[in-house]
């Protein structure tokens, strides 16, 4: 029998009931979907009518999680611009490099020192070192923490992720995707993938003025339906050369972004993307045997939440110095961005399509879930804590210095 | 003044105003239409001591009374404007007063006090503008009157006791 939309309707119900409590309990809501995700799958049980177990379903739900990657990866190629990151100055230029390079290096040494192979030790420093953008935005606006002297800095290295993810996913993917276990082989579609990246760039921009004429549709149905069209077949395109979709459909968004119609692509898409972003975190969960956590993968995330907690602290001081910000607004920029969410996910779930050892997907679910909800806890919390650092480490105010020696 | 403007990607634009006075205000304009006020500590310039939030209306009504732009009244009583001696000004009318239900011209308002009426809105929506002697002062209108002080001050008397 087809139970098909009686089963994906239970599925929603439950992820609209987890973001219900979420908001009840002025949480963010992504923990909470990957949990309510956890709960249910292949080994819950069957309640009279309702099957929890999602069986008929799961190819169906899982779908949908991808097409919510797709919107994801979209939506961040639509708000990006080149010219905002520049713009936006040399300090963080450095204070992007500074969070990347420390919290990529841990990343690699926790890999390493664990014993994984170079393709999963790769994966598991991506998962690691990529804040979510979409938590950390919120609980700045959240806090009401806009004002700050730091939340630019907050949101540039925000946005150096961003950069840092898609060239990563584009080289991991040529990696991990291939078929080929030979160096050069690795290198070549690393290479194509990275080529394809560019060639999209490049014919997108020269495109624009085409794309401006062609997009002017009055009507919003097959002004959707053309976007919509765009993007799957170019992220469906990159998947058969073995670059991953979420690339392709970020480049569409960044061809997009340049066009004169970008806001209006964006109003139609957010819809979309929350919901089948919700979906995709359900999903994520759903593939997730709570049983089978234990073991390896607690430990492991256990041993990556210390490390990247430390990680952040301590590249938040030294890109907060760099910028010539006070001790305390460079610890609330270490602790605001400790959060980590989609990105994470969609690094774990390229291992799980790469065929990676099966500990990368609980790894994450456990990493994500325990820094999705410490992230924002610390953030609200950042000025005790800042001020618990400050009694062992005695920070020096640089500001300060800078006084004295002029008074001086 | 000290005015800082940096772009938040993602959620909007922030100025940053240090004003002679030592006060720092940081305004934030969402990509929603909401505006925020934060107020910052004189002595901890890292703390913010009050916000406030305004939605779009709301911030371009503040903004008009803090630039000394008159604006549209809808719940005040009365605002002037003033051109040289003449005033227009709005009265709501209340249902106590004696003028109600009389019209224009039965109050013969332009003798009896030199104002003009120059348009009424009613509660229900109905507009008068440059209203003839034919329109009738209903309960809750305002009107809205051009003139010297001392008529504005007769016509505000003819409004409440139905004569001069």
């Amino acid at each position: 029998m087809d139970h098909l939309v009686f089963e994906v309707g239970l599925a929603i119900a439950l992820i609209a009931a987890a973001g219900l409590i979420s908001s009840k309990l002025r949480f963010s809501v992504i923990p909470f979907y990957i949990l309510i995700g956890m709960a249910v799958g292949p080994h819950a049980m069957e309640l009279w009518h309702f099957d929890f177990r999602f069986i008929e379903s799961a190819p169906f739900i899982d779908f949908m999680g991808r097409i919510g990657v797709l919107f994801l990866l979209f939506y961040l190629g639509l708000e990006f611009s080149v010219g905002r990151l520049i713009k936006s100055g040399r300090s963080i230029a450095v204070g992007g490099t500074i969070y990347i390079g420390i919290n990529f290096t841990l990343g690699l040494a926790l890999g390493f020192l664990s014993g994984f192979p170079v393709a999963e030790t790769l994966v598991i420093a991506g998962i690691t070192t990529i804040s979510s953008s979409a938590i950390a935005a919120k609980v700045l606006v959240d806090l009401k923490r806009t004002a700050n002297a730091e939340t630019e800095m907050i949101l540039g290295i925000i946005m150096f992720e961003d950069v840092f993810l898609a060239v990563y996913i584009s080289i991991l993917s040529g990696l991990v995707l291939s078929d080929s276990s030979s160096l050069g082989g690795v290198l070549l579609s690393a290479l194509i993938a990275l080529g394809f990246m560019l060639a999209v760039i490049i014919i997108g921009r020269k495109a624009v003025p085409l794309l401006n004429r062609i997009l002017r549709i009055r009507s919003n149905e097959v002004f959707g339906l053309v976007v919509f069209g765009s993007l799957f077949l170019v992220a469906g395109f990159s998947e058969t050369i073995h670059v991953a979709e979420a690339i392709g459909a970020l480049l569409v968004g960044l061809v997009l972004a340049e066009t004169e119609h970008a806001k209006r692509i964006e109003h139609l898409i957010v819809p979309f993307r929350d919901f089948f972003g919700a979906l995709f975190f359900f999903s994520f969960g759903l593939s997730i045997d709570p049983l089978s956590l234990g073991g390896n993968a607690i430990w492991l995330a256990l041993a990556a939440v210390v490390l990247t907690l430390f990680g952040n602290i301590w590249a938040g001081m030294l890109a907060g110095r760099t910028a010539s910000l006070s001790p305390k607004a460079s610890a609330n920029i270490g602790l605001t961005i400790v959060a980590r969410g989609e990105f994470s996910i969609i690094m774990a779930n390229l291992g799980k399509e790469g065929g990676l050892l099966d500990i990368v997907q609980p790894f994450a679910a456990i990493y994500v879930l325990i820094l999705a909800i410490l992230g924002p806890l610390l953030t609200k919390q950042s000025k005790p804590i800042f001020n618990m650092l400050n009694k062992i480490f005695k920070f020096k105010d640089p500001r300060l210095r800078k006084e004295e020696s002029n008074s001086a | 003044m000290d005015i800082r403007e940096s772009i938040l990607p993602g959620i909007g634009i922030k100025y940053r105003i240090d004003a002679e006075s030592g006060d720092r205000i940081v305004i934030i304009i969402h990509d929603d239409g909401r505006r925020e006020l934060y107020h910052f500590d004189y002595e901890d310039l890292e703390q913010s001591i009050s916000m406030t939030t305004l939605n779009d209306q709301e911030a371009r009504l503040v903004a008009s009374i803090i630039g000394g732009m008159t604006y549209k009244p809808k719940q005040l009583e009365s605002v002037e404007m003033t051109f040289d001696d003449f005033i227009i000004e709005w009265y709501r009318v209340e249902s106590h007063y004696a003028s109600v239900g009389k019209s224009i011209g039965e109050l013969d308002i332009r003798q009896n006090s030199g104002a003009t009426v120059i348009a009424i809105v009613e509660k229900k929506g109905m507009k008068y503008v440059n209203p003839g002697p034919e329109v009738i002062i209903n309960d809750d209108a305002i009107v809205v009157v051009v003139g010297e002080r001392d008529q504005q001050k007769r016509f505000k008397q003819i409004l409440m006791n139905g004569s001069g």
